[in-house]
C-alpha cells in the first residue's frame, strides 16, 4: 500500500473527515478543491447536527427513531440501511467531534445543549451558536492540517476537478485537474477518487448555497459515466432572506427555539408588525399542524408559505413574496446567545434587529437530495458492513462519492441537520472501505501504471482549454446565460411542478445548452482565468439541469420536495362520517397503489450524443422500516392515519 | 530576521528587554530626573543641594550613568528603531484612537532620541574625558551644566524661548512615550487583558501623563524664571563652604567659570 | 420603515466602481472604472458580478473581467475580503446602500495590502493557513474512534471560547497591523515546487504571525485537551514572528469582522507567553 494514494475532490465536511480518517489510517491523501478548504461552503450550515442523545433517550428517543424520522421524513425514497446505518453512528459523531474541540452549546452542568429541529419530536439537535457548521468544518480542517503539517495529506486548492481518469476497463485510475492561478492542467493517479464536492444550487441561479456549489465536479464525473440518483429532488428551504444576489438562509433553528410564522390576515396590512394584534395574525402552520407547528419538515413549511403568498394572496408585502418570521417574543439575550451569528446576518443585510422585528422570509432552493449513485453491502441487520470498499463506490469502481454530493441519505426531502450528520458520516464511513480496497486488491499502484494513461488524459484536457480559449469570438454571455438557466429551472423545477411547464422548461434549456456552448469568453488569458473557469461551470451544469427537469416530468406523483399538484392526493372532504371514511380508505389504496409504482430511485445516465440524460428506475430497500403515509398529523386527515393503522394491524396479524 | 542568527533566536528575550527597559531604568529615571529638576521650583539652593546629593557618588557617577542611564536608553533607542523601521504606520487610512496613539508612541520615540542625544551634549557632553570635552564639547557649546552651579548654569543653558520650546517639545515627547508605553507594556506583559480592563487603564495612564506633563511645566517654569546672577552667588557660597568643610573637594570642572 | 420594505424607486440609476486592477504578480497596477446599474439591496460582491458580467469600462473599452474571490456571500467564508474605500473588509456584506451614504461618487476597491497580489482584487494568502501550521493549531486528540464524549466545559468557557472559533482566517485583522508586512516571496526559475514551498514556508514563519494567530492559541490553549500541547503553542508564540512583533495599534480589534475580541486574546497570551518564558529561563 506504500505508494498507493487517494485523491479527494472537495474539502468540506464529508472531503475533511475522510481525508482525515484515511490519513489517519496511515493512507497518501491528495485533497483537491476551488477554494482553500476552510472556506468550503459548510460554513454556511447553521442550524446544528443530529443524533439522539442520552437525554433525548429518556424521552423515549432511540438510534431507531432517528432512523424512522429520517426515513419518514424522506418520504421513504432511501435505501434504508445507509440510513439506519447513519442514525447509529450519530451519538459517536457528536462525541467526535466534541472531542475535536467544537464549541458547542452547553447545559448548566456542562453538557451538549440541544434544540429540536423540524421533522421531530425530539430535541436532538447539537449546536454550535448559529454556525455549526463552520464549527464543525475548522475542526476538521484542524486535523487535517495536523496531517498535512506531517506530510500525509498535500492540498491542492484552487484546483479544478476536470474529470476523473478511467482505464481500458473502466476501472477509475486518478484525475484530472487545473489549477487556478496558472491555468496548468494535470493528472494526478490515484487508486481512489472520492468525491465530495457538495450541491449545486447554482443550477437555480440563487440559492442559498455558496457561490462554488455549481455542481461541476458532480457533472464531469455523471458525464464521465457515473450515475446519477434522484435528480429531481431539490429543496426548498422554507426559510431564507430575499436577496439581490443570493438568498441568504435563515436557520431553521430560529423555528427550533421558538420562532413563529405568520402573516397578517388582511392582506398587506401596512401596520408594523408587532402592532398588529394577535387576532389579526393567521400562524397558519401551527394552525394547521397542531402536533408541529413550524417545526413541520421542510417541504411542508415551504408549500403552506408558498400558498399563503401566491394561492391566498397573503404576502406580507405587495410587490413581493414574504411572510413573517417572528422571535420578538423571546428575550433579546436569550436570542443573542443561541442565535447571534444568524441573526447578525440578518441585521448585516437587512438593516433590521430581528430581535425586535419580525423577520421577512421566503423559499428559495437550498439542497439537492440527489446526487451520484452510490453503492453499500448490507449487512444481516440491516446495516452497512463496516470496512467494505462497495460502501459510498459509484458504479465506476474506485470512484466514490461522498457528502452533499451523493444521493444515499434523504430520499425525497431532507430533515434539518441531518446533512452535516450523513456528511460526517460518509466521510468516516468511507474511509476504512478504501483501505480495504487498497490494501487487498493486488495489482500495481496508479503511479505505477504506463504514463501514457496519464499523459493521455492530460492532453485530452488540454486540447479542450486551448480549444475553449481559442475558438475565437461567440456569443452570448455566460453570465447572462446563467441568469436565463436560473430563472427557468427556479419557476418550474422548486416548490410547485407541472408538466406543461416542465416540457416547455426543457426545451428552453435545450436551447440555453446550445447557446451557451456557443457563448463568448471576454478574457482569454492564461492566468486566473475565471471567466473561463465560470463558462466551463455553466456548461456543466446543463446535464444536471436536464436531468432534474427529465426527473421531474417522469415522476407523477407528490413525494416529499417533489410536489405536483395534478397527482396530488385527495384530501377528505366528506362530512358525512361513512363517507369520510370510504374517503380514507380510498386514500390509503391510491397510496399504496402509487408506492408500487413509484417507490424507486430515479436513476439518470448521460448520453454524451444525445447531450441528454436517460432515466431508470431502481427499486428501494425498504426492508426495515414499511413505508406509510406522510401527514405529520395534518388536522383533518386523522382518519387516515387511523384507517393505515388498522390495514398495517391486520396484515402482520 | 533569520531564525538562526542572535537576534532571531533570541528575538522574544530581546523585546521584552526593550519594553523593560522602556519602565526600568528609563521611566524611573525619567520620573526622578523630572522631579529633581522641579525643585528648582522651590529655589536655587535645593535644587544645588538636590544635585550635591546626585554628585557625591564621585567617581562612581559615570558608571551609574553608564550602567543604569546611557545603555539602557541606547539599548532601548536602538532597538527602538529597528523596530520603527520594519513597521507601516497607517493612521490615515484605519483613523482609530489606539491607532493614532500607536503612531505617536513612534513618533515620540524618534523625537525622544533626538532629544536625549542633544540634551545630554548641551547639559553633560556625554563624557568627562578631557581632550573630547575640550576639543569637541565645548567648542560646540555642550557640557553648559555645571553641577556646581546648578540652577545658574541651567538658567543660562535655556535662556531662549527657542530653548525653551524645544525642550517642552522634546520633554513632552518623552512624556508622551513613556505613559503609552506603559499602556502597552500592561498588555504586552498581560496586566490589563479585557476591554473593560483596557480602557480604565488608558484613564489611569493619561492621569499620569498630565500629572508628568504638569511637572515638566513647572520645571520648565521654574528654569525660566531663575535669576541667574542671585543663584550663582549663592551656588558659590555653597561651594565655597562645601569645600572648607571637606565635604567635597574642588573640582573646577565642575565650577561654572 | 425598514430597509426591506423601502419603496421600489431606486434612489440612482447606476453605481460607479474604481477598481485597481493588476494583471499578474510582479506587473504594474493601475486604475479602472466601471459603471453598473443600481439594485435595491446591492452589495460589493453583487456589484462585481456585474462588472464581471459587462466587462467594459465607462469609456466603453472591451476588457478582461475582473478578477475576485467569493465564495458564502455572507460573511462566513472570508473569500471575498478586500479593500473596500481604502479599508479592509468583505465585500458581501458591503451594503452598496451604505457605502454611497458616506462616499455618494464612487466605490473604490483595491486588493488587501499584505499579501502578494495574484490578479486583481485576488490575493495569494496562504501564508495564513502556513500559521496555523506553525502554531499547532488543532487538538492533539489520541485518533478518531469511537471514545466517548469530549471534557465537560462550563457554559461560561465555551461562551469564551465560541467567539474565538469563528475566526475565518480572512486576513482583515493582518492586514490592517501595521506591524505585519507583505511578504512576496516569487518562485525562483529552476526551483522545484517543493524547493519554493519550503523556502517560502521558512520566510513566512520568521515574520509575524498577526493577531489571528494570536488568538488560535489562546483558543486552543484553553481547551481542555488542548492544553496538552500548550507548551507547544506557547514555543511558537515566543519564536521569531511571534507575539513579541504586536506593537498594540489595536486596528486588529476594530476591523475584524467577527468582531472577536483579539486585544483581549494578545494580552492573555502575552501574559502566558511572560510567564512560559521565566519558567523555561528557571526551569532548566
Ligand atoms: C445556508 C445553509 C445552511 C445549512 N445548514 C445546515 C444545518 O444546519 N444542518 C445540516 O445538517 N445541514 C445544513 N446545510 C446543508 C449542509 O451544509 C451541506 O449539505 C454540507 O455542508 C455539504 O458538505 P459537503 O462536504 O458535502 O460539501 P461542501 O461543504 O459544499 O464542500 C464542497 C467542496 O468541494 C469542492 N469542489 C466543488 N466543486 C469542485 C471542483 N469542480 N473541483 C474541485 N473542488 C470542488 C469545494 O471547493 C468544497 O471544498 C445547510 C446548507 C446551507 C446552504
Ligand atoms: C524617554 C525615554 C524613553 C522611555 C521612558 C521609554 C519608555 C518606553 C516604554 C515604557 C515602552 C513600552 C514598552 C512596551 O510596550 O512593552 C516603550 C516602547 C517603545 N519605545 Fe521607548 N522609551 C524611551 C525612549 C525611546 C526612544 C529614544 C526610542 C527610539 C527612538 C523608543 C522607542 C520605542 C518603541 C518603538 C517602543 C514600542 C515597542 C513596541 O511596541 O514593541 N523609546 N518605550
Ligand atoms: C525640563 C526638563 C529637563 C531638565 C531641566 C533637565 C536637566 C538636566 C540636567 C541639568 C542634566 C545634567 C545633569 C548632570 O550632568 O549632572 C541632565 C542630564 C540628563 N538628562 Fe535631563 N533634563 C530634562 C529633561 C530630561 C528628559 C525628558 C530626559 C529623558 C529621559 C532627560 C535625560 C537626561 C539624561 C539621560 C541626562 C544625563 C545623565 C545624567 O547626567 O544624570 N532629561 N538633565
Ligand atoms: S481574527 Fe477576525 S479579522 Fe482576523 S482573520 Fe480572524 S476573522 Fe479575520
Ligand atoms: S493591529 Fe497589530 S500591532 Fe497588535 S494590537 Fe493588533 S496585532
Ligand atoms: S464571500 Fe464569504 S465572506 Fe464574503
Amino acid at each position: 500500500m506504500a505508494n498507493k494514494r487517494v485523491m479527494i475532490i472537495g474539502g468540506g465536511l464529508a472531503g475533511l473527515s475522510a481525508a482525515m480518517r484515511l490519513a489517519e489510517m496511515g493512507v497518501a491523501v491528495d485533497l483537491m478543491s476551488l477554494t482553500p478548504v476552510r472556506r468550503s461552503h459548510s460554513v454556511c450550515a447553521q442550524g446544528g447536527i443530529n443524533s439522539c442523545s442520552d437525554l433525548t433517550r429518556q424521552a423515549g428517543d432511540s438510534e431507531w427513531k432517528h432512523f424512522d424520522d429520517t426515513v419518514y421524513g424522506g418520504d421513504f425514497l432511501q435505501h434504508q440501511p445507509p440510513v439506519k446505518e447513519m442514525a447509529y453512528w450519530g451519538p459517536k459523531i457528536i462525541d467526535l467531534m466534541d472531542r475535536l474541540g467544537v464549541p458547542f452549546n452547553r447545559t448548566q452542568e456542562g453538557y451538549l445543549d440541544r434544540r429540536r429541529f423540524g421533522g421531530t419530536m425530539y430535541p436532538r439537535t447539537a449546536f454550535s451558536g448559529a454556525t455549526t457548521g463552520q464549527q464543525l468544518l475548522y475542526a476538521l480542517d484542524e486535523q487535517v492540517r495536523r496531517w498535512e503539517t506531517e506530510g500525509r495529506v498535500k492540498k491542492y486548492e484552487f484546483w479544478d476537478f476536470l474529470g476523473p481518469i478511467l482505464d481500458d476497463q473502466g476501472v477509475c485510475r486518478g484525475c484530472v485537474g487545473q489549477d487556478l492561478v496558472s491555468m496548468e492542467i494535470r493528472a494526478f493517479p490515484a487508486d481512489a477518487v472520492v468525491i465530495a464536492s457538495g450541491g449545486c444550487g447554482l443550477v437555480f441561479g440563487k440559492s442559498t448555497m455558496s457561490m462554488v456549489c455549481t455542481g461541476s465536479a458532480v457533472s464531469r464525473a455523471f458525464q464521465a459515466g457515473v450515475k446519477y440518483g434522484n435528480p429531481e429532488f431539490i429543496q426548498v428551504h422554507p426559510t431564507a432572506i430575499p436577496g439581490a444576489d443570493k438568498l441568504r438562509l435563515m436557520s431553521e433553528s430560529a423555528r427550533g427555539e421558538g420562532g413563529r410564522v405568520w402573516v397578517p390576515r388582511r392582506p398587506q396590512d401596512h401596520r408594523e408588525p408587532r402592532t398588529i394584534p394577535e387576532s389579526e395574525r393567521f400562524y397558519f402552520l401551527e394552525e394547521r399542524y397542531p402536533a408541529y407547528g413550524n417545526l413541520v419538515p421542510r417541504d411542508i413549511a415551504t408549500r403552506e408559505i408558498f400558498d399563503v403568498c401566491v394561492n391566498e394572496g397573503l404576502s406580507v408585502e405587495a410587490d413581493r413574496q414574504c411572510v413573517y418570521l417572528d422571535l420578538t417574543h423571546i428575550a433579546a439575550d436569550e436570542l443573542t446567545r443561541k442565535l447571534g451569528g444568524i441573526l447578525h446576518i440578518y441585521e448585516k443585510f437587512q438593516g433590521v434587529d430581528p430581535r425586535f422585528t419580525p423577520m421577512k422570509i421566503f423559499p428559495a432552493v437550498h439542497y439537492s437530495m440527489g446526487g451520484l449513485w452510490t453503492d453499500y453491502e448490507r449487512t444481516d441487520e440491516g446495516g452497512l458492513r463496516h470496512g467494505s470498499p462497495r460502501n459510498q463506490v459509484t458504479n465506476i469502481p474506485r470512484l466514490y462519492a461522498i457528502g452533499e454530493c451523493d444521493y444515499q441519505y434523504h430520499g425525497a426531502n431532507r430533515l434539518g441537520a441531518n446533512s452535516l450528520l450523513s456528511c460526517i458520516f460518509s466521510g468516516l464511513f468511507v474511509a476504512p472501505g478504501i483501505q480495504t480496497l487498497l490494501s487487498n486488491e493486488p495489482g500495481p499502484a496508479a503511479s505505477e501504471l504506463p504514463a501514457t494513461l496519464f499523459a493521455a488524459a492530460q492532453r485530452k484536457h488540454q486540447q479542450a482549454f486551448d480549444g475553449f480559449l481559442g475558438r475565437g469570438k461567440g456569443d452570448g454571455n455566460p453570465y447572462l446565460l446563467h441568469q436565463e438557466l436560473g430563472e427557468v429551472m427556479t419557476k418550474v423545477a422548486t416548490v410547485v411542478r407541472r408538466n406543461d411547464q416542465l416540457r416547455e422548461a426543457l426545451a428552453t434549456v435545450d436551447q440555453l445548452h446550445e447557446r451557451a456552448q456557443r457563448c463568448s469568453l471576454s478574457d482569454t488569458g492564461r492566468w486566473t482565468n475565471q471567466n473561463l473557469v465560470f463558462a466551463r461551470a455553466l456548461l456543466d451544469m446543463f446535464p444536471i439541469a436536464k436531468s432534474i427537469l427529465n426527473g421531474a416530468l417522469q415522476r407523477d406523483e407528490c413525494r416529499g420536495a417533489h410536489y405536483k399538484p395534478e397527482f396530488e392526493p385527495k384530501h377528505l372532504t366528506a362530512q358525512d362520517p361513512a363517507e369520510h371514511r370510504r374517503q380514507a380508505e380510498q386514500w390509503c389504496d391510491d397510496f399504496e397503489a402509487q408506492n408500487r409504482k413509484w417507490l424507486k430511485s430515479t436513476i439518470a445516465t448521460w448520453n454524451h450524443d444525445r447531450q441528454q440524460p436517460e432515466l431508470t428506475y431502481e427499486e428501494i430497500d425498504a426492508s426495515l422500516i414499511p413505508p406509510r403515509p406522510r401527514l405529520y398529523g395534518l388536522a383533518g386527515a386523522e382518519e387516515i392515519e387511523q384507517v393505515w393503522k388498522e390495514r398495517t394491524t391486520s396484515s402482520t396479524k | 530576521m533569520a531564525a538562526t542568527s542572535f537576534f532571531g533566536r533570541y528575538e522574544f528575550f530581546i523585546w521584552r528587554l526593550h519594553s523593560l527597559t522602556g519602565l526600568f531604568p528609563i521611566g524611573a529615571y525619567l520620573v526622578v530626573h523630572l522631579a529633581v529638576n522641579a525643585s528648582v521650583l522651590s529655589g536655587p539652593s535645593t535644587y544645588q543641594k538636590n544635585v550635591y546629593q546626585i554628585h557625591s557618588l564621585e567617581s562612581l557617577l559615570p558608571i551609574v550613568e553608564w550602567l543604569f542611564v546611557f545603555l539602557p536608553i541606547l539599548f532601548h533607542a536602538i532597538l527602538g528603531v529597528i523596530i520603527i523601521r520594519t513597521s507601516r504606520p497607517n493612521p490615515y487610512r484605519y483613523r482609530y484612537a489606539s491607532n493614532f496613539r500607536y503612531t505617536l508612541q513612534r513618533a515620540t520615540g524618534i523625537i525622544a532620541f533626538a532629544f536625549i542625544v542633544w540634551h545630554v551634549f548641551q547639559m553633560h557632553g556625554w563624557f568627562h574625558f578631557r581632550p573630547w570635552v575640550e576639543h569637541v564639547v565645548e567648542p560646540l557649546h555642550g557640557a553648559q551644566f555645571k553641577p556646581y552651579n546648578a540652577a545658574s548654569t541651567l538658567g543660562v543653558a535655556l535662556h531662549s524661548p527657542l530653548m525653551l520650546t524645544l525642550y517642552a517639545i522634546g520633554v513632552l515627547s518623552c512624556v508622551y512615550h513613556f505613559v503609552n508605553g506603559l499602556w502597552t507594556m500592561g498588555i504586552t506583559w498581560g496586566i490589563w487583558t479585557s476591554a473593560q480592563g483596557q480602557r480604565r487603564a488608558t484613564r489611569l495612564c493619561a492621569i499620569l501623563g498630565v500629572g508628568l506633563a504638569l511637572l515638566t511645566g513647572g520645571v520648565l517654569y521654574g528654569v525660566a524664571t531663575v535669576d541667574t546672577d542671585a543663584a550663582k552667588k549663592i551656588e558659590d557660597q555653597m561651594y565655597k563652604s562645601r569645600v572648607e568643610s571637606k565635604d567635597i573637594r574642588p573640582n573646577p570642572e565642575k565650577v561654572a567659570q | 420603515m425598514d430597509a426591506a420594505s423601502k419603496p421600489d424607486n431606486p434612489p440612482r440609476a447606476d453605481v460607479t466602481l474604481r477598481i485597481l486592477r493588476q494583471d499578474g504578480p510582479g506587473q504594474a497596477s493601475y486604475w479602472e472604472t466601471h459603471r453598473v446599474p443600481y439594485e435595491r439591496e446591492m452589495n460589493v460582491v453583487s456589484a462585481l458580478q456585474k462588472v464581471a458580467a459587462q466587462a467594459k469600462t465607462v469609456e466603453g473599452q472591451n476588457v478582461a473581467p475582473v478578477a475576485w474571490d467569493c465564495n458564502c456571500l455572507e460573511e462566513v467564508c472570508g473569500a471575498c475580503t478586500m479593500l473596500v474605500n481604502g479599508r479592509v473588509r468583505q465585500a458581501c456584506s458591503a451594503l452598496v446602500d451604505r457605502l454611497l451614504e458616506d462616499r455618494p461618487d464612487c466605490i473604490e476597491l483595491a486588493p488587501m495590502q499584505k499579501f502578494p497580489v495574484v490578479r486583481d482584487l485576488v490575493v495569494d494568502r496562504s501564508r495564513l493557513f502556513r500559521t496555523l501550521q506553525k502554531l499547532n493549531a488543532w487538538l492533539p486528540v489520541d485518533g478518531y474512534y469511537d471514545m466517548g464524549r469530549g471534557p465537560l466545559v462550563s457554559r461560561e468557557e465555551q461562551e469564551k471560547a465560541y467567539p474565538l472559533s469563528t475566526c475565518m482566517a480572512c486576513g482583515c485583522c493582518v492586514d490592517a497591523c501595521p506591524q505585519y508586512n507583505l511578504i512576496d516571496e516569487p518562485r525562483q526559475d529552476g526551483e522545484s515546487e517543493e524547493e519554493y514551498l519550503a523556502r517560502r514556508n521558512a520566510q513566512f514563519d520568521e515574520n509575524f504571525i498577526g493577531a489571528f494567530g494570536i488568538n488560535q492559541v489562546v483558543l486552543f490553549n484553553t481547551h481542555p485537551t488542548g492544553r496538552h500541547t500548550g507548551k507547544l503553542r506557547l514555543e511558537a508564540l515566543l519564536a521569531p514572528g511571534g507575539i513579541q512583533h504586536c506593537g498594540n495599534a489595536q486596528n486588529c480589534v476594530r476591523v475584524c469582522p467577527k468582531e472577536i475580541p483579539l486585544t483581549t486574546s494578545i494580552g492573555q497570551a502575552g501574559r502566558a507567553a511572560t510567564i512560559h518564558s521565566l519558567q523555561r529561563w528557571f526551569d532548566r
